[in-house]
């Protein structure tokens, strides 16, 4: 019988009020955006999302700031654990509240989650409210035992991280050694069998190992999962010197389809704008599909967009329900236009791009994707 | 009365959620990359989720059982290859091979 935790702190409030308030800045830039286009007009998955759905698909948890390692384009700018995170009981009591919210999925990154002191009580309350579970982790705090242990839990999938397909490539950005920790973790998780996939950012510089990369992740039995660098926490430090140039989006999208097996987390779908439609969603799923819940309860649109302008509520205060459906940030988010991508007649396959990326380069969110392939 | 051709099975693993629109299919997937979609039937998305609690994943089951007109069903069976193809839903085999 799963014991039912609840937070102790919070305040009362009123159920069904619009809750919080919204930053002036983050205000100002969602209402730039203009009129939102009709959900009649909207298609692919923008129709199902307009509005939000009435619960998360996923929720990325980033679930402590600690981490072992402190690559340069950390988007959550993690290192060391902060004062206020979530305790193991307020996290059980998150996990039962997920799951009676039908949440599907809880993709847990830091952070380091295995550094997470109620880590493994949280995956076993995982388990028995039957919450797919999903782990990032740098790999480098995977032993064997670890990897023994870890089969307790179903289901449950492996994020392993590697930003090159080289020593050299990836320890420019994740640090001196990584990369053969890196791969002594993917082994141990091999070996027991743990369903895989090796997730690698990709930069300018990786850009060029994505055939080494498919190797290793297949020596693992492992899928490659390639995602998009985002100029968030110190991402905003190296973006201008690591995103891929247009020349490289161009010549990857085409890799993209010529390897359908390699997944993508739904991060490029402003590159259907080039005219191929890629795998997943075609538009962004922040505050709508998903949301991500940081260390110290702050709850965000995405793990891409932590800015303070943009947290939507904590859950020291307010029950992550309540969050999804009552703050007045995710409601303007949900109503926010295509802005400066409105009359352009591509917008129905990228839907404008990536929110968080427009935010963080120019702190406007009416513009168009600093990376559409248009520009 | 009409009778399945083949019986009709929802994949353990599959996740369905209603939604005003009508609902989600959600599976599981990391290997094979998983599925997820979106559903604008109310009645389809009802459906499963009979199937699912009432007949053990028999979605040919649960439709026979229902009151839905003949057209129904065998507009409901149609949509099912779909989501056969989709990876939400097998056919038996013992049954699939009469």
């Amino acid at each position: 019988m799963v014991e039912f935790v609840r937070f102790i702190e919070r305040p009362d409030r009123t159920a069904g009020a619009k809750g919080g308030t919204i930053h002036p800045l983050a205000l100002a830039a969602m209402e730039q955006t203009g009129e939102q286009v009709s959900q009649q007009k909207g298609r692919g998955s923008q129709r199902f999302l307009q509005g939000g759905l009435s619960a998360p698909m996923t929720v990325t948890w980033e679930i402590t700031a600690a981490c072992n390692i402190a690559c340069i384009h950390c988007l959550s700018a993690s290192g060391r654990r902060r004062p206020r995170e979530l305790k193991t009981d307020q996290a059980l009591a998150l996990v039962d509240e997920l799951a009676e919210m039908q949440v599907f999925q809880i993709h847990f990154g830091g952070g380091e989650p295995f550094i997470y002191p109620g880590i493994w009580k949280v995956l076993e309350r995982c388990t028995e409210r039957e919450l797919v579970m999903c782990i990032s982790t740098n790999g480098t705090l995977i032993t064997a035992e670890r990897a023994r242990r870890l089969k307790q839990f179903d289901p449950l999938y492996f994020q392993v991280s590697l930003d090159g397909g080289t020593p050299q490539t990836n320890d420019s950005v994740r640090g001196k050694g990584v990369f053969d920790r890196a791969l002594r973790g993917l082994e141990f998780l091999a070996t027991e069998n743990h369903s895989l996939t090796v997730n690698s950012v990709l930069t300018r510089y990786s850009f060029y190992e994505l055939d080494l990369l498919y190797e290793i992740a297949a020596s693992f039995k492992a899928k490659l999962r390639v995602t998009r660098l985002r100029p968030s926490g110190r991402g905003q430090d190296v973006w201008a010197d690591l995103h891929p140039t247009q020349e490289q989006y161009s010549e990857f999208t085409g890799w993209l389809m010529a390897h359908p097996d390699v997944l993508t987390a739904d991060s490029f779908f402003h590159l259907n704008a080039f005219g191929t439609t890629l795998a997943g969603l075609d538009t962004c799923g922040a505050a709508t599909a998903t949301c991500c819940i940081c260390p110290e309860g702050e709850v965000y649109p995405c793990a891409f967009f932590q800015a303070p302008e943009f947290e939507a509520g904590n859950l020291h205060e307010q029950s992550f329900r309540e969050i999804w459906q009552n703050s007045m940030l995710f409601d303007y988010y949900r109503k926010m236009g295509g802005g400066a991508c409105s009359g352009c007649g591509q917008y129905n396959v990228c839907h404008g791009g990536c929110p968080a990326t427009k935010w963080f380069v120019h702190q406007k969110l009416s513009i168009k994707d600093p990376e559409c392939v248009l520009l | 009365m009409s009778h399945s051709p083949v019986q009709y099975q929802l994949i353990p693993e599959v996740k369905i959620r209603r939604e005003p629109f009508g609902g989600i299919l959600y599976k599981y997937g990391c290997a094979d990359r998983g599925a997820l979609s979106f559903i604008n039937s109310p009645q389809l998305i009802e459906l499963l989720i009979a199937s699912q609690q009432q007949h053990h994943g028999d979605v040919s089951g649960a439709i026979e059982s229902s009151r839905y007109s003949e057209a129904s069903k065998q507009k409901l069976y149609s949509i099912l290859d779909d989501l056969v193809k989709r990876g939400y839903i097998h056919i038996l085999p013992e049954m699939a091979e009469m």
